[in-house]
């Protein structure tokens, strides 16, 4: 791969990001202080419980935080840039060509009332750099061939001649939308371009919403729970495909699940929030051999394992905290066992502990 | 193999609380102005089983295989258009008021959602008194509040929880108040429908070891419908794979995890996620989508996305046919257990 970028270097930096929501209830205190470092070309699956904060860290990566949400701190760091900072104009442009993001429910972000080709073709349009390195390397008679063009991404510098015809950007395009579907496995693509979102099953919308998201040639793919509403077999289908596309897409991935065990299947590394802070981070083989924190070791207990059944499965006392008065300290102190005085009074941050494992913990 | 012979004479001395014998559910599909029915809906199409005394049945399946519908289908939430259930050998479908309303004190069913299946006005104690007094089991009200609270004590609730309303419990808590209402009438039989597919993994846990402490303490039965079969291998005996309403393989736990018989088994098997990354797993993907019930193909109903179909599977159904407690309905015989034992040792 001629490629600039070091694997080890990171392209993504989260530090010490605070997000309050305001309600009539009172604040919210959603994040409080997730610090996430994302490599080039990894896939990092960001885990954990229903209110961990997981998918507001995803929403302020975006800038699509909700009106009533306000950044106290942090920095959100990419190319050098604090996204933080950037105004709404800006962080649409980047969503269209940096971030891409593909949702738990597929039908809610299709139009259902546009077919897939139209729809594809926006995405396609959009970027005139595609489609003129498209017209470069199209040969007639012959298939596109996606992953060409997501390299050629980075290496093309040189100042293009952008004037296309309407009809010539109108036939690139089709074609180009018929390459990217062939690159998620969708297959008859002439026939799936002409049909509308209803017309296809959970799993071929979910590969039609990669296909939208990856279109872009995006840096960052964010997948947000793509499987949870698919059944095993479908997702073992997307999981598979995500295996096979991230040597092709030239793209760090962020995956955001609640299931480990998806997140054992798909991520190098594995990053377990809770309470609004990223609570360990290691390698998944790591993580799943040997986890630090309390947390991490309860929760892989209480998962039900095929594998090595146990006939009682060990689960976490108390519920997961308010997040309007989190207790103070670690937010997970009032259910750990090793709870001690300096748990309840200061929050402990990410510390590494080995090369590459990263625990908030004062146990180590 | 001992637990073995002890269920096969047990077989013989008792008869199985619920046999289940071809029954189908199916929904007419209506058109036009005078609203004729144009085809059906082949929810559960010709399901037979029965569930022994004091164990878990599992049932598994993909969204849309009819395992709710068989549910509610049992428990007559919805007619059956044909076929039996008995429960301790009163025909369900057919039975009188009478029976009917000492069978809903035996037979139990608790649903996924818990925020949807408590009444959000009522508080637990009111909610638990309207079923006592229903059925007809309490005759004061001293008397309700005490049965109450020992319900709430047996669901790993407190008295402080009494006069509640839902909305103050979290997930895992409104379905423990769920398991304790369905429990107020000497409940014998409970299905259990995705209980825990609203809750988080930790509490997840906790909820499961609830539900077999409780089998254990009041020998019940339990038929437990989900789609995650990490938790269906965790709580059950045997377990029933259904595909486009029909079921196509049952069997003892192990067998049906280590040695399935049914192609479609053997790939939802290899489709599970596992909480390895070591994990040496092969790649076994099963292609294409659940056909719609509406149309059913012909002959054995997977045929069309199985690698293994003959001629004979595009034309005639297989049955359901029984070796040594092992259910299968597939005409060709394939032994998957080399190929799932190699997955095994690779993991070790």
């Amino acid at each position: 791969m001629s490629d600039k970028r070091n694997a080890k270097d990171t392209v993504l930096e989260i530090k010490n990001l605070k997000v309050n929501f305001h309600t009539y209830r009172g604040e919210v205190k959603a994040l409080n202080g997730v610090d996430l470092k994302l490599c080039c070309k990894e896939v990092l699956a960001l885990v954990g419980e229903s209110g961990c904060g997981k998918s507001v860290t995803v929403q302020t990566l975006i800038g699509l935080l909700p009106e009533n949400a306000s950044v106290l701190e942090g920095e959100i760091i990419l190319d050098g840039d604090n996204l933080i900072n950037k105004t709404k104009e800006e962080m649409r442009i980047l969503r269209t060509h940096d971030l891409a993001i593909v949702f738990q429910d597929p039908m809610t972000f299709l139009n259902p009332v546009l077919t897939i080709g139209t729809q594809l073709e926006e995405v396609v349009t959009m970027d005139k750099d595609l489609l003129v390195e498209a017209i470069a390397i199209e040969k007639p008679k012959q298939k596109l061939d996606f992953t060409d063009l997501i390299k050629m991404d980075d290496s093309a510098t040189e100042p293009k001649n952008l004037k296309i015809s309407r009809r010539e950007t109108k036939r690139i395009a089709k074609r180009l939308c018929a390459a990217i579907l062939s690159l998620v496995k969708l297959p008859d693509q002439e026939r799936i371009l002409k049909q509308y979102p209803f017309e296809l099953s959970g799993g071929m919308r979910q590969r039609a919403m990669i296909a939208m998201a990856l279109a872009r040639r995006p840096s960052i793919f964010i997948a947000d729970e793509i499987t949870t509403a698919l059944d095993v077999t479908i997702q073992a289908q997307i999981l598979h495909l995500l295996k096979e596309l991230r040597d092709k897409i030239d793209a760090s991935t962020l995956m955001i699940t609640h299931d480990l065990s998806v997140a054992a299947e798909t991520a190098d590394r594995i990053a377990v929030m809770y309470g609004g802070n990223v609570v360990e981070v290691a390698s998944s083989v790591v993580l799943f051999r040997r986890p630090f924190h309390p947390y991490a070791q309860m929760l892989l207990k209480a998962i039900p394992n095929i594998e090595n059944p146990t006939s009682r499965l060990e689960a976490i006392p108390g519920t997961v905290p308010e997040m309007i008065d989190p207790p103070p300290g670690c937010r997970f102190h009032p259910r750990c066992k090793y709870a001690m005085d300096a748990c309840t009074k200061k929050r402990p941050r990410l510390k590494e502990v080995e090369k590459g494992h990263e625990v908030a913990c004062y146990l180590y | 193999m001992r637990s073995h012979v002890i269920s096969t004479k047990n077989a013989v001395k008792t008869i199985d609380p619920l046999v289940v014998k071809n029954l189908k559910v199916w929904f007419p599909i209506k058109s036009g102005v005078i609203q004729k029915t144009i085809g059906h809906v082949k929810a559960v199409d010709g399901v037979s089983f029965s569930v022994k005394k004091n164990e878990t049945l599992g049932v598994v399946g993909e969204s849309g295989s009819g395992k709710t519908t068989l549910a509610r289908a049992i428990l007559r939430l919805v007619k059956p258009t044909a076929g039996e259930v008995r429960f301790d050998g009163i025909n369900i479908p057919k039975a009188n008021r009478q029976q009917m309303k000492t069978l809903r004190q035996k037979v139990q069913i608790i649903f996924q959602d818990p925020y949807a299946s408590l009444d959000p006005r009522q508080t637990v104690s009111s909610l638990l008194r309207e079923a006592m007094h229903i059925h007809g089991v309490v005759k004061s009200k001293s008397e309700a509040t005490e049965k109450s609270l020992k319900l709430l004590r047996k669901v790993g609730l407190d008295e402080e929880h009494l006069y509640r309303f839902p909305h103050e419990f979290s997930g895992g808590q409104r379905q423990r108040i769920a398991v304790a209402r369905a429990l107020v009438a000497n409940a014998e039989f409970l299905i259990l429908d995705e209980p825990t597919s609203f809750l988080d993994v930790s509490v997840q846990a906790s909820v499961l070891n609830l539900l077999k402490d409780l089998q254990k303490d009041l020998n019940l039965t339990y038929m437990f419908i989900t789609h995650n079969l990490a938790v269906v291998h965790h709580m059950s005996n045997r377990v029933a794979v259904m595909y486009l309403g029909k079921i196509v393989e049952l069997a003892d736990k192990n067998t049906i995890y280590r040695n399935p018989k049914h192609p479609y088994t053997f790939q939802l098997m290899a489709a599970i996620p596992v909480p390895n990354p070591e994990a040496k797993k092969k790649e076994i993907l099963l292609e294409g989508d659940v056909p719609s019930p509406i149309n059913i193909p012909l002959g054995c109903r997977f045929h069309p996305r199985c690698k293994y179909a003959k001629e004979k599977c595009r034309k005639v159904e297989p049955n359901l046919v029984e070796k040594d407690g092992h259910f299968v309905a597939c005409h060709s015989e394939i032994d998957f257990s080399a190929e799932m034992r190699t997955g095994e040792s690779a993991d070790g």
